[in-house]
């Protein structure tokens, strides 16, 4: 008996072992995050989604001495939005048509891996043709397609393993979104709330593909929440998935924020729409919803709540709170405890707020205003604040646990909105209102370093033009982002003073990361134009900024 | 700035034959210039299956996809071809709109997303 035993916890010994001869990243490995400074494994630099490095080379001071180390071109004019990963010296990013692996040093393509989708996919994407980038484990890189696959790449080669139909995209669904290799288990959402479909999150087996889970996002029937839809309502109401989770691997819990409702018109299906606008708490392996919270019940605005879901450690009152902390595209900021969901703190950090007075503290729903009211009442066009691209978009935040703020690119544009009635056509829009920019007197943007118990701003830069790219923090108290004229910036993480900037030739709407090799702490940053805002808000002063998508790695001079 | 041209939807019967006028240049295309209400409906087709890309009443900065204000308008006939069957990065969509709505998106660009 002994005997069997020990060959059988040999034989699983040397199958952990056995890809550690080629390219291993182990579930150890994902979970040490950015404490790992030589890689970047996950997808917001670690499971928490912080996007903070403790690396300190580059500081206040030295950042002034940032120079490009070298660029490497995606040959595609789309819009950039992905993030690099970086595994032993190599990184590795993806675009809508291609999948890389590149040398850090020196910038030499590895492999490149292209990507094929029927040309008359990008007719079901209603926001820039892009990609949000990877997920690696177990020496393999995980990617989705714009045409709705899940597909396995061999780290080493870019040979691909296997490849999931995740559903048909003639229906209006679409993949932009990182995967997240969480307990594992590979995760992924899906696009295409403003096409009326039926939002879910995925569990794969990252060895075979096998489809092992799908939680829906709209509560069909028979389902708890299903009394929130009227009619069949649900069945085409939306609640993408479209950015990454963040995990607690303590808790054994992934956190992933849910989409608008669809059509936008929500006088069409009354009643809160469980689980549009909201957190959901998941089982990784099963993909049970431990539990829920609802930003936005019955949303009339999209007011997507996909963005990150960043997890931290933080006193909260002076007490010390395992948070879940959310800069949300209806104008608050909110802070969850992750254990069970329940409202800490939700404080207006838009500029402008118009559609709602405030958070219930007890409830945790939103108060309406007389302008959402008289929507409710008339479906007559309102003026309201902030407009369907939120307080803040996708653009991620970062949160440094030295200075306690959260570093976000927010958005100050209103709209004048109209309420219609879309009939369901598929593979087609399904809006559901008209809507037309207000513009503030001012700046349309600003980066700002926001309390999250408050809500307010430390510091905030002002931007003509507004910022769509990510920030990360570093312990060296700088702060990088970017902006769509393709400035890569730095700031003074305690005072927003601009220490650095570098033009890097087309906008950014990247996610910059860092890590380091061999003493050298390197920065990198997707750019190219061509995301929502480039598209959307016609925004003429951008025509001159050109297209093109590349890849950028900055050190200090030596 | 864009409320400014929303309201220029009032000026609509004004704004087709003033827009091929000047755009245009030719005495033909005015002669076939659409009737107001086939733009009102092409607005509108625009609106669901085109904005995503080309911009809200047509306004883009064009570092991204074409910018159709500056489309030719008396080439028609390219711009069917480019709809039915796609150009560069732009996908077909000839099995997905009819011809008759693809005639009213051509009516409303003709107004350079005035209307």
């Amino acid at each position: 008996m002994k005997g069997i035993l020990g060959a059988a916890a040999l034989a699983a010994m040397l199958t952990a072992l056995a890809p550690a001869a080629g390219l291993a990243q182990s579930a150890a490995e994902l979970q040490r995050g950015a404490a790992d400074t030589k890689n970047v494994l996950n997808y917001g630099m670690s499971y928490d989604l912080q996007r903070y490095s403790p690396l300190a080379q580059i500081d206040k001071q030295s950042v002034k001495r940032l120079v490009p180390v070298w660029n490497y071109s995606y040959d595609d004019n789309r819009a950039q939005e992905s993030q690099p990963l970086v595994y032993d010296g190599v990184l590795y990013v993806t675009t809508h048509s291609a999948t890389m692996a590149v040398d850090a040093k020196t910038g030499r393509q590895i492999w490149k891996s292209k990507i094929e989708y029927p040309p008359e996919t990008p007719r079901i994407v209603c926001c820039g043709i892009i990609n949000r980038g990877a997920a690696l484990y177990d020496g393999k890189l995980f990617r989705t397609t714009l045409d709705a696959n899940v597909v396995a790449l061999d780290m080493k080669t870019g040979k691909e393993l296997w490849r999931s139909n995740v559903i048909d995209w003639k229906a209006g669904y679409s993949q932009t979104v990182a995967p997240l290799v969480a307990d594992g288990v590979v995760i992924t959402g899906i696009s295409g709330a403003e096409y009326g479909i039926r939002g879910f999150i995925d569990g794969w087996d990252p060895a075979t593909g096998k489809h092992l889970w799908r939680t829906y996002t709209t509560a069909g029937e028979g389902e708890p929440g299903a009394e929130t839809w009227p009619g069949d309502t649900w069945k085409r109401g939306g609640g993408s998935t479209w950015i990454t989770g963040s995990y607690d691997p303590a808790l054994n819990t992934v956190y992933w924020g849910t989409g608008n409702a669809g059509s936008w018109n929500s006088n069409t299906r009354k009643g809160d729409n469980l689980y549009t606008c909201s957190v959901v708490a998941l089982d990784p392996k099963t993909g049970k919803i431990k539990w829920h919270y609802q930003f936005s019940p019955n949303d009339f605005f999209d007011y997507d709540s996909v963005a990150e879901m960043v997890l931290a450690d933080i006193p909260v009152n002076g007490k010390p709170v395992k948070a879940l902390m959310n800069a949300n595209r209806n104008g608050f900021f909110y802070v969850l405890d992750r254990t069970d969901g329940k409202l800490l703190a939700a404080n207006q950090y838009g500029k402008k707020v118009t559609w709602a007075d405030g958070i219930d503290a007890k409830t945790g729903r939103p108060i309406d205003s007389e302008v959402t009211q008289n929507l409710r009442a008339t479906e007559k066009t309102v003026e309201v604040w902030p407009s369907t691209l939120g307080s803040k978009n996708w653009s991620p935040t970062s949160f440094s646990p030295k200075t306690g703020l959260v570093y976000a690119n927010t958005l100050d544009i209103g709209m004048k909105y109209t309420p219609t009635r879309e009939e369901y056509r598929a593979g087609a829009t399904y809006w559901g209102a008209d809507i037309e920019w207000v513009w503030p007197q001012g700046p349309r943007g600003y980066l700002k370093a926001i309390d999250p118990a408050t809500g307010k701003s430390k510091w905030e830069a002002p931007s003509d033009i507004p910022r769509f790219a990510g920030t990360l923090s570093t312990a060296g108290g700088v702060v990088f982002t970017g902006k769509l004229t393709g400035e890569f910036e730095a700031f003074d993480a305690e005072t927003g003073e601009k220490l650095w900037q570098f033009q890097t030739g087309s906008g950014i709407e990247g996610q910059p990361v860092t890590w380091e090799q061999d003493g050298t702490q390197y920065v990198a940053v997707s750019v190219g134009i061509g995301g929502v805002y480039a598209i959307f808000s016609g925004d003429e002063r951008l025509a001159s900024v050109p297209a093109g998508g590349s890849l950028w790695v900055f050190a200090l001079q030596r | 700035m864009s409320s400014a041209q929303w309201c220029v939807v009032a000026l609509l019967g004004l704004g087709v034959g003033w827009m091929v006028g000047v755009a245009g240049g030719t005495a033909t295309a005015a002669e076939e210039a659409p009737p107001a209400e086939m733009a009102v409906e092409g607005r509108r087709l625009y609106a669901r299956h085109c904005s995503h890309c080309h911009g809200i009443r047509m306004v883009n900065p064009g570092n991204s996809s074409f910018d159709l204000r500056r489309f030719p308008q008396d080439d028609k006939a390219r711009f069917l071809t480019s709809v039915t069957k796609g150009k560069n990065t732009m996908p077909a969509w000839g099995d997905m709109l009819q011809a008759e709505e693809i005639e009213r998106i051509w009516a409303y660009v003709l107004t350079g997303g005035k209307s």
